[in-house]
């Protein structure tokens, strides 16, 4: 249970907020690919995150750093993350059950620890090892 | 072995978003997280003319358009959410495995709202991603 200072610290409610919006997101995910297909959803799903980027922007006087490796990685965020963005909308589309959908598609820390290792040289702790471990048998039981 | 279709749909998004993690760390060490959200819905914007449906939007309910719409705002608003968590005194080891539990929402009201319920033996296959997600974030 949080402690009482917990609940007076501003992350974390903050943090239940995403939590809440990304539980949102997966479940409207579902209700739209139901009519729409994958394309098209994403298509539009676009559009929605424009309010936030354009508040962002305005909260920073649209000031933005100018380091171009930083633009390139983050520009190819959104592109890498609209395809992903897809799949996940066409995996809802293709009658699956929307809890084990969303449970299996948030393992993608999974990829990015074994990325981190391979590419960034970064060292696996224990506790990522383990993690590892249930991620294997959530999609070994997930295959089933 | 018969996977269901979903489980490949599913094989990309986690590919695809795992790198989106690392390029993610990789972006942030240059750029400041706002930036990088600004510049990733630009990458978002690159995709739409290979996505454009043409005329054929307007055929859909207003309703399923509507869902698809808020669906972004939120995965939006949840990202900035997670800064604001993470500037606001947040420790990164406490926030973003806290936030990986997001799926929970899911499984909670999914029965209510979309009338699914969830065999146990894809409840503990939920409960085995939960945890790994958890430990992962750390």
């Amino acid at each position: 249970m949080p402690t009482p200072a917990t609940l007076k610290a501003k992350w974390f409610w903050y943090s239940i907020l995403c939590v809440l919006c990304w539980g949102g997101w997966a479940l409207l995910s579902k209700m739209g690919s139901r009519e729409i297909p994958a394309d098209t959803m994403q298509f539009i799903f676009t559009f929605g995150t424009l309010p936030v980027a354009l508040a962002l922007l305005v909260a920073r006087h649209f000031k933005l750093e100018k380091s171009r490796k930083g633009i390139f990685y983050a520009v190819s965020n959104g592109v890498l993350s609209g395809i992903g963005g897809l799949a996940f909308f066409a995996a809802f589309r293709s009658g699956g059950n929307t809890s084990v959908i969303t449970a299996a598609t948030s393992l993608y820390p999974m990829i990015t620890v074994a990325l981190a290792v391979s590419i960034l040289r970064e060292r696996l702790t224990w506790v990522q090892v383990v993690g590892l471990g249930f991620a294997a048998a959530a999609i070994v039981i997930f295959s089933l | 072995m018969h996977l269901p279709p979903w489980f490949w749909f599913a094989a990309i998004v986690l590919i695809s978003w795992g790198i989106v993690g690392l390029l993610q760390k990789l972006s942030t060490n240059y750029i400041s997280a706002e930036s990088s959200l600004i510049w990733l819905v630009v990458g978002f914007f690159l995709l739409q003319p290979f996505l454009y449906p043409g005329p054929a939007v307007f055929s859909y309910s207003a309703r399923s358009l509507t869902w698809a719409l808020l669906s972004g705002v939120l995965n939006a608003l949840g990202a900035w959410a997670l800064f604001a968590a993470m500037k606001s005194g947040g420790k990164a080891s406490i926030v973003s495995p806290f936030t990986a539990l997001y799926p929970l929402v899911v499984v909670l009201v999914a029965p209510i709202i979309l009338h699914e319920s969830i065999s146990l033996l894809q409840g503990v296959g939920v409960l085995c991603a939960l945890t790994a997600v958890v430990l992962l974030s750390t």
